[in-house]
């Protein structure tokens, strides 16, 4: 059930400047949480920033009763967290969001993983869900130079199949963008090589990977990000133009939306 | 659980308790049930309703400021019939005192939502929005001048016997009379204030951070402009029933707000931030009665018995 949950914070790891996880201890979060959804987080006692920010969890530990987060400095918020001593509490409201799907994957299916930057931060639960459930999968992980693969390392050991490392200017892995890269492969010749594509990243990413899929013809589930007010559709803030109707409403409809839902023209 | 000591009355309005939620933070309420027992608030005021469904502005909609945000929904909304036929029924199930918040475009939209919502059952009152800034057409009239909101409130005295609530605009240019006009043509309660129009620009991109331009600053920022103007209106129009909105985040904050004269307040932009805080404030209020021996009643307008150095809008 959706809760507010006080979360001590038990440690911090910088994978690189400006990118970072946070540990709390959340034991009750821990075990409700599945992969693709997110809590709304707030340091308290601040005026800036105001408003929670919404952070997908990035893995939960459910024997330990810890939520762990992937987090790039951007912001106020992004900063407040950074900020934050370790041993102090933050209230972690959810689980909010609907999360991602391994429901109705044909056998011996391959699934692939696409991230941008820090799009990244919701994975490292999937990937636990996908490896118990015996699913291979590719990461495609993309960012314009090697500082924004920060948390490459933290996916070194918990892919279950291959990594392909992209950046914009060449700097780390391949040169060009991560749709590029995924793109030259998804193609196996007779249709797709994935079952399906689980995808995190900004809104010009997803607007390539959801011409690519759809080309494929590849299921897919885009984690998308609006600016959300609070996180369980009270304030209408985080609406996306959609194909069917006006607007989805990121957190409640989502934030995992097949990229068929989203009318892209009108971003 | 009723606590007499927080009964408070506004005219034919009677709520168990003072602590209500504005309209537009609180969904229909139902979106709160895993937070707050809708039945233990005074009332909630649902999200603005029109005559139909409402589709609202392109995002980006809400960007956050110093201490607040700023908005520019634009009143999506189910419609007023969606609303009785799929809100209203639970929200009475769960035993939440209802207050419909109200807008159209035209006079004549406001008397056909207000006579949809007349037969209803299980609805404490109508409050009018004559004030969101944030669509075009002719709504931004009815709020800021009197003549206008005298208009439209007469129209809708005429179509309704429902406790008829009207909700006022900080950006008139003259509250006192916005809010005489409104008394004087069939309002109940006043509630005040709407958000403050207002606008945020990206410094690098020089583009409104918001798609509609401008929008309605809310939270903790404005809550020093919201007490000085329910202050002001309750001076201006003693007995006059009052709600008190604009930033209201903790039980000081709620005790300010009845000090400078209103009778109730709304929670609003807090319950982003905090979907619980209405149902705490509420024991949190019960718990300070208690502790003093006093009753919600007792603690409205001693800011006005005490008075002030000087008059209310002195900018010193």
């Amino acid at each position: 059930m959706r809760a507010d949950h006080q979360a001590v914070l038990l440690r911090r790891r910088v994978f690189s400047p400006g990118f970072f996880s946070v540990t709390f201890r959340a034991p009750t979060l821990a075990r409700e949480i599945a992969p693709g959804q997110f809590v709304m987080l707030e340091v308290a006692g601040r005026l800036r920033p105001y408003l929670r920010r919404a952070y997908s969890v990035a893995d939960a530990d459910p024997d330990a009763g810890e939520a762990e987060f992937l987090v790039r400095r951007i912001g106020p918020g992004t900063a407040a967290l950074e900020d934050l001593a370790e041993g102090s509490e933050a209230a972690l409201l959810g689980p909010l969001g609907n999360g991602f799907s391994l429901a109705g994957l044909p056998p011996r299916a391959r699934v692939a993983v696409v991230a941008g930057g820090i799009g990244a931060a919701p994975f490292p639960l999937l990937f636990r869900a996908l490896t118990a459930a015996e699913i291979p999968a590719d990461l495609y992980l993309g960012g314009r130079n090697a500082a924004e693969l920060g948390f490459r390392s933290r996916f070194a050991e918990i892919v279950p199949g291959e990594t392909f490392l992209s950046t914009d200017d060449g700097s780390l892995g391949e040169k060009g963008f991560v749709t590029d890269a995924f793109a030259r492969r998804a193609d196996g010749g007779r249709g797709p090589l994935y079952a399906r594509v689980f995808a995190c990243g900004p809104m010009p990413m997803f607007a390539a990977l959801a011409r690519v899929v759809q080309r494929l013809d590849c299921p897919s589930e885009f984690s998308t990000e609006a600016a959300m007010g609070c996180g369980f559709g009270a304030c209408l803030g985080c609406v996306i133009p959609a194909t069917e109707k006006p607007f989805v409403i990121s957190c409640m409809e989502g934030p995992i939306l097949p990229p068929g839902k989203i009318a892209w023209e009108k971003i | 659980m009723t606590d007499p000591a927080l009964r408070v009355r506004l005219g034919p309005l009677e709520l168990a308790n003072p602590i209500v939620t504005a309209s537009g933070t609180f969904g229909y309420g139902l979106e709160f049930t895993d937070f707050v027992d809708l039945s233990e608030l005074g009332a909630l005021c649902t999200k603005g309703l029109s005559l139909r469904p409402h589709a609202g502005n392109v995002p980006p909609r809400i960007c956050e400021t110093p201490a607040g945000m700023l908005n520019a929904i634009g009143l999506q909304n189910v419609g007023v019939e969606a609303f009785l036929a799929e809100k209203l029924p639970r929200l009475r199930t769960l035993g939440a005192t209802v207050i419909a918040n109200v807008w159209g475009d035209t006079e004549e939209e406001y008397v056909a939502v207000v006579e949809a919502l007349q037969d209803a059952e299980g609805l404490a009152a109508i409050e009018l929005n004559i004030s969101c800034p944030n669509v075009e057409k002719g709504r931004m009239l009815f709020g800021n001048s009197p003549t206008a909101t005298a208009s439209l409130v007469s129209r809708v005295r005429a179509a309704t016997r429902s406790t008829l609530i009207v909700k006022l605009s900080p950006n008139a240019p003259d509250l006192v009379e916005s809010a005489r006009a409104a008394r004087d043509t069939g309002a109940d309660v006043l509630s005040l204030v709407n958000t403050f129009v207002g606008m945020a620009i990206d410094p690098v991109t020089a583009r409104p951070r918001l798609s509609f331009g401008t929008g309605g600053l809310s939270g903790p920022a404005i809550k020093p402009l919201a007490v000085r103007m329910v202050f002001q209106v309750a001076r201006a129009l003693p007995g006059v029933p009052l709600m008190g909105i604009g930033g209201i985040s903790d039980l000081s904050d709620v005790l300010e707000f009845l000090a400078a004269g209103a009778s109730a307040v709304q929670i609003g932009t807090a319950n982003f931030r905090d979907p619980g805080v209405s149902g705490r404030l509420v024991k949190e209020l019960a718990v300070y009665c208690a502790d003093r021996g006093t009753a919600v009643s007792s603690l409205v307008g001693r800011a006005q018995r005490i008075g002030t150095g000087g008059e209310a809008g002195a900018e010193g």
